[in-house]
């Protein structure tokens, strides 16, 4: 069952590691010296791009490529390179990002570089706090006993080793205020959208016995759930008698009123730096 | 003398018995009379009638929970999107392997007895689809496949040599065959994808013997042509309207049902006002001459990729008392219809899903527009269903024992946001006119089994899913149905009350009909999910 987890996690962490890794890659800089569209894009090129984004892109991405569940990846194509941003459109990332190489030609990744390198990165979701002190919070506040950062910690909530890398500072404090409010989807499809990660889940037996916990992986015939001490339970759904799914509810508790708002702002500027090993 | 003749022959009959199942025949009396053998799957939904129903009733509902996996086949090569549908004659599976391969199978045990494959250009354009192919046709001694790259090409049963091979039309420009073709009597009958590419939509017949070229309908009318004032000037040239699944065929009547694909480019119709025939609607074609008898159009003027490839399910039922032969059709737009076929007359209609777009349809079936459903620029406009529409091309399922349409259908909307995007000369590079959706949040959406009253629409039962699901449906004479989950789950249902009964893990969502089978006085269930091809039968 651990394996589940593992692959939870990595499925999440995958795209920061990739982007991260390319950044040393040599030949990096030479960066889209190949690719006509990007070098010299036309303006029919970026509204294709721009389309094709919309329509292809934005649901994980975010209309403005400012990130949503996905990573911000505004001007991407500069810090990377487009022949990374090309490979990883063509191939996808397992787990966590559709591979597009079936249902994009090779001019119309060209396009979306080129409509990416017309965004510049915005930077009005930024950090406040002082990630130093949000250490210490971090540490006394008892997170470490669901989460993982750097092999450390309790497995019961999502790791966090990378989770700079791939949720904004906005998007943390919310959770940090309101757990479960804003849940991050699983993976997405390319015309359906994905499940929600983390759900909550209220189920009863047959027999009457009930359980609170995490959706692990659900099917139409089955559900594993993990509860806070970190077990997971498999169920058919045919022995169940109530299978409540409550988003907005979380095993996580609010740090609402634990916290004071300078703490939580140096808590959000702790994670927003933690973009796992260079 | 003539009776020791007689003996030594039949001796050397039996004697040589593995390899009279391996001699394949298959004439169009046996598809034409396809429910007197149904140990085979003569043809893509079984029959000419496209019921994607079994007569074989081994497996039924008091021992379906006993049903194990007999046997499987997998690729030599890992493929990607199977969606292929397989023909059983005689001993022998046909089955397709993405793009556009071909392979035989032995039914008993799954080993593979020959396999071919087609020299595809490098660069295989596949514009708004899938290179892939969701099966073949038999007629005779050969079987037929559409290719990646449009080329009909004709095997023989026995051993995958090419018998001949034609060039359709022209994959550069977006053309691309996944559909099945349809074998009748003398003709094979085939279509194209490419509405995305703005290509113009047709469908074939081809002499079987030759692969020559006896008919083709252009699916939209040229200036003079009745129905050509439905476009603007020259929009049909790169109209879409493409036939990209396969069709049925009503041997008394002698026509043809097949459905046609979206109009380009698809979500901006600023150059094309009008209804733009015959895109979004079945037509109905004499087979001898491929001249168009009626047609029917579900969506005038669309602009949310609504396609209408469903093979059109065909089947005789009373109405008002009368016995009438009709057609049902549970389109992506969300409404289920009732047609009579001898003349496109609507007869009934209603939403099979949620559907926000129209108000209802008028008498002759013609949806009444709702306001600000349009694809709009920026966020979009929310429009239920989504672009998957209530069902896409997955078929339904009829069965003559219940009555009942069985559909594996959508709940879910979408943000449509409109292109800005124009056609341009020379080969496409992408999806035409841009724009496109986006989805709602999975835990907004579901998909479910319904049994529809195949005569009215009205909703029987449902089993729900926990997301809308690719997967065609089966119902049997053992008071079955057979479908699958997006999760990987297949499953059968009492087909009169959709309860559950067995369930099954693929691990990956199937994609293609299920279909039944005999062999060695056993029945099988087959169907397709990632890079299996399984047989499923009772110990």
């Amino acid at each position: 069952m651990p394996a589940l987890r593992i692959s939870a996690a990595v499925r999440r962490l995958l795209p920061a590691a990739l982007a991260l890794t390319s950044l040393f890659a040599p030949g990096a800089s030479r960066l889209f010296a190949q690719d006509v569209a990007t070098a010299n894009p036309l303006p029919a090129d970026v509204d294709q791009g721009k389309a094709t984004f919309e329509q292809r892109c934005s649901v994980c991405h975010g209309l403005d490529g400012g990130g949503a569940m996905g990573p911000n990846i505004q001007g991407i194509p500069m810090r990377i390179g487009a022949p990374v941003v090309a490979s990883t459109i063509k191939n996808g990332v397992t787990g966590a990002m559709p591979a597009f190489g079936g249902q994009l030609s090779d001019a119309q990744i060209q396009q979306v570089i080129a409509y990416l390198l017309t965004l510049t990165r915005k930077d009005a979701d930024t950090v406040t706090g002082d990630a130093a002190k949000g250490k210490e919070v971090y540490d006394a506040s008892g997170c470490a006993s669901c989460h993982i950062i750097d092999g450390q910690g309790g497995d019961s909530g999502p790791e966090l080793t990378k989770v700079g890398a791939l949720r904004g500072p906005s998007y943390l404090k919310t959770t940090l205020l309101y757990p479960g409010s804003d849940l991050p989807q699983a993976h997405v499809f390319l015309e359906t959208g994905g499940l929600l990660d983390y759900m909550f889940v209220h189920l009863v037996t047959n027999e009457g016995k009930a359980y609170d916990g995490t959706r692990v992986v659900e099917s139409s015939f089955h559900i594993v759930i993990e509860d806070a001490k970190g077990n997971f339970h498999s169920f058919r759904k045919s022995d169940l008698k109530e299978l409540k799914k409550e988003p907005g509810k979380s095993l996580m508790p609010s740090f609402k009123d634990k916290l004071s708002g300078a703490q939580i702002d140096d808590l959000v500027a702790y994670l927003a730096g933690l973009k796992g090993a260079q | 003398m003539k009776t020791f003749r007689y003996a030594l022959a039949l001796g050397a009959l039996l004697l040589a018995s593995p390899i009279y199942f391996l001699a394949q025949n298959v004439p169009y009396e046996r598809i034409l009379h396809a429910a007197n053998e149904p140990q085979s799957w003569l043809t893509y939904s079984g029959s000419y009638n496209s019921q994607q129903y079994s007569r074989l009733k081994q497996i039924n509902t008091k021992n379906i929970g006993q049903l194990k996996v007999a046997w499987m086949y997998q690729p030599g090569k890992p493929v990607a999107n199977l969606e292929a549908s397989p023909i059983v004659a005689d001993g022998v599976m046909y089955i397709t392997e993405p793009p556009s391969t071909v392979t035989a199978l032995d039914v008993r045990s799954g080993l593979r007895l020959w396999t071919w494959s087609p020299t595809l250009p490098e660069h295989v354009v596949s514009i708004g689809l899938y290179a892939t192919s969701r099966g073949v046709a038999i007629l005779g001694d050969s079987v037929f496949i559409g290719t990646a790259d449009s080329h009909l090409v004709a095997l023989d049963a026995k051993n995958g040599a090419v018998r001949w091979n034609v060039h359709v039309a022209d994959n550069a420009m977006g053309y691309a065959m996944t559909g099945p073709p349809l074998a009748l009597k003398d003709k094979i009958i085939i279509g194209s994808a490419g509405s995305e590419a703005a290509v113009r939509g047709f469908l074939d017949a081809y002499d079987p013997k030759t692969g020559k070229r006896l008919w083709r309908f252009w699916t939209t009318p040229r200036p003079g042509e009745p129905g050509a004032e439905s476009w603007g000037p020259g929009a049909y040239e790169s109209a879409g309207a493409t036939t990209w699944n396969n069709g049925s065929y009503d041997p008394d009547l002698n026509l043809i049902y097949w459905g046609t694909g979206n109009p380009a480019p698809d979500f901006n119709d600023d150059e094309r006002p009008g209804d733009n025939l015959y895109t979004c609607s079945v037509v109905a074609l004499d087979a001898d001459t491929g001249k168009l008898k009626w047609y029917f159009q579900f969506s005038p003027h669309e602009d949310h990729d609504w396609d209408s490839d469903e093979p059109p399910v065909l089947f005789n039922a009373a109405i008002d008392g009368k016995p009438r032969k009709l057609l049902g059709f549970a389109n992506r737009n969300g409404f289920y219809y009732v047609l009579d076929r001898t003349n496109g007359k609507f007869i009934a209609g209603r939403p099979f899903v949620k559907e926000t777009w129209a108000k209802g349809l008028d008498a002759n079936g013609r949806p009444i527009p709702a306001p600000n459903q349009e694809p709009t620029l920026g966020a979009g406009t929310l429009v239920y269903p989504s672009i998957t529409g209530g069902v896409d091309w997955t078929s339904p399922s009829y069965s003559p024992d219940t009555g009942l349409f069985y559909v594996s259908v959508h709940e879910t909307g979408a943000y449509f946001i409109k292109g800005t995007g124009r056609i341009e000369e020379g080969p496409p590079k992408g999806i035409v006119g841009g724009g496109g959706i986006r989805a709602l949040a999975g835990e907004q959406s579901y998909g479910a089994i319904r049994a529809l009253v195949a005569t009215t629409g009205e909703r029987k039962w449902e089993f729900k899913m926990l997301a809308p699901a690719w997967v065609p449906v089966l119902s049997t004479a053992g008071g079955l149905v057979f479908s699958g989950t997006d999760e990987g789950n297949f499953f059968a249902l009492d087909a009169s009350t959709g309860k559950p009964l067995w369930e099954f893990t693929m691990g990956h969502s199937a994609r293609s009909n299920p279909i039944s089978y005999e062999i060695d006085g056993k029945q099988y269930i087959f169907v397709t999910a990632g890079n299996a091809y399984m047989a499923f039968s009772l110990p």
